[in-house]
């Protein structure tokens, strides 16, 4: 009986552990930088296209009129922080923050839109 | 103060030209070409290795205002990003560029070797341009040409970069070396827009003596 129990309760376990991680995958991760100096849209498309470039990149969204480029990663997969300063740094522009969260690039987008 | 004594005076003070920047960003290809009111047609591709700078080829065709003559240039050049400053919804850029290259002329015989060299500043935000910029051509005893031009530019919305922008520019331009007498003022409307091919860039006006300026430029 006890047995029993404890095997129920290492199902119930596994199961929880991989519905968490596989909610975990699938929920969007994005990193928000502020940018200075954001200001043509030569600027947005060369950071737009170099940022692409890297493997994690899943999408990327840049707000000339909020100062915002946003990196919305792979499932699973990320990019570090100083990776992206230098991306934008080496690009010719001054990152102000970053900061990460879980909303999708179109929730970023939608946000942006609605103003402040 | 009136809007002509404004432009007067910036004219005065800052005897350059401004139109498109000679570096868009790391890696792109920028392709371009402007007919300035019978006076000059230029053609310009520049690669960018960096943000920083730039090397390409260009050629330039200068036709004086009496027709007296007609130079055309065919050059090498680098350009630099000297200076630049990132400011929070604006930037500020000083450029420099140098090169060399072959000329020849109605008013003499033979190719000449001309050398080139200028500059250019810029302060920009997503309402409002100015730009200043001089552009000085030069063949040992036969010819010197500057071509120094200010712009003032006014966005009538803010543009994102999925938006056509559009813009209201104001030009004044001063030839040197008997290419045209006082100096060309012009009003220009540019557009502007992010393609899924590349950014593309199209300006047209005309000049106070009814001259057409037009300019292209496409950056992928």
């Amino acid at each position: 009986m006890l047995i029993h129990r404890i095997g129920i309760a290492a199902a119930i376990l596994v199961a929880a552990t991989l519905g968490f991680s596989a909610h975990a995958q699938n929920t969007p991760r994005t990193a928000e930088m502020q940018v200075d100096g954001l200001v043509c849209a030569f600027c947005a498309q060369g950071i737009s296209k170099r940022l692409k470039r890297m493997d994690a990149t899943a999408e990327v969204f840049v707000s000339l009129e909020n100062g915002l480029v946003a990196v919305q990663f792979k499932p699973g997969q990320d990019i570090d922080d100083a990776v992206l300063r230098a991306a934008l740094t080496e690009a010719g522009y001054s990152v102000r923050g970053i900061r990460r969260h879980d909303e999708s690039l179109d929730a970023v987008r939608a946000r942006t839109k609605a103003g402040p | 103060m009136s809007l002509s004594r404004f432009i007067g005076l910036a004219l005065a003070l800052s005897p350059l030209l401004g139109h498109a920047k000679p570096i868009a960003y790391q890696g792109g290809t920028t392709v371009m070409g402007e007919y300035g009111a019978g006076t000059m047609q230029e053609y310009q591709a520049f690669y960018a290795p960096g943000y920083w700078w730039s090397a390409g080829v260009g050629h330039l065709r200068l036709d004086a205002e009496d027709r007296r003559y007609t130079h055309e240039i065919t050059y090498l050049r680098a350009n630099l990003l000297a200076k630049r400053w990132n400011l929070p919804r604006a930037q500020a850029n000083v450029f420099a560029w140098g090169g060399v290259g072959s000329a020849r002329g109605s008013d003499f015989a033979g190719n000449e070797t001309a050398w080139n060299a200028g500059g250019q500043i810029d302060y920009e935000t997503l309402r409002f341009y100015s730009s200043a910029r001089s552009d000085w051509q030069y063949a040992q005893e036969t010819f010197s040409h500057r071509i120094d031009t200010v712009q003032f530019g006014w966005a009538p919305y803010v543009h994102d970069w999925d938006r056509l922008a559009t813009w209201f520019v104001i030009q004044g331009r001063h030839y040197t070396g008997g290419l045209y007498d006082g100096t060309e003022g012009a009003a220009l409307l540019r557009l502007f827009r992010n393609s899924r091919w590349g950014a593309i860039w199209v300006e047209a006006g005309i000049t106070q003596d009814g001259e057409p300026q037009a300019m292209f430029m496409f950056n992928y």
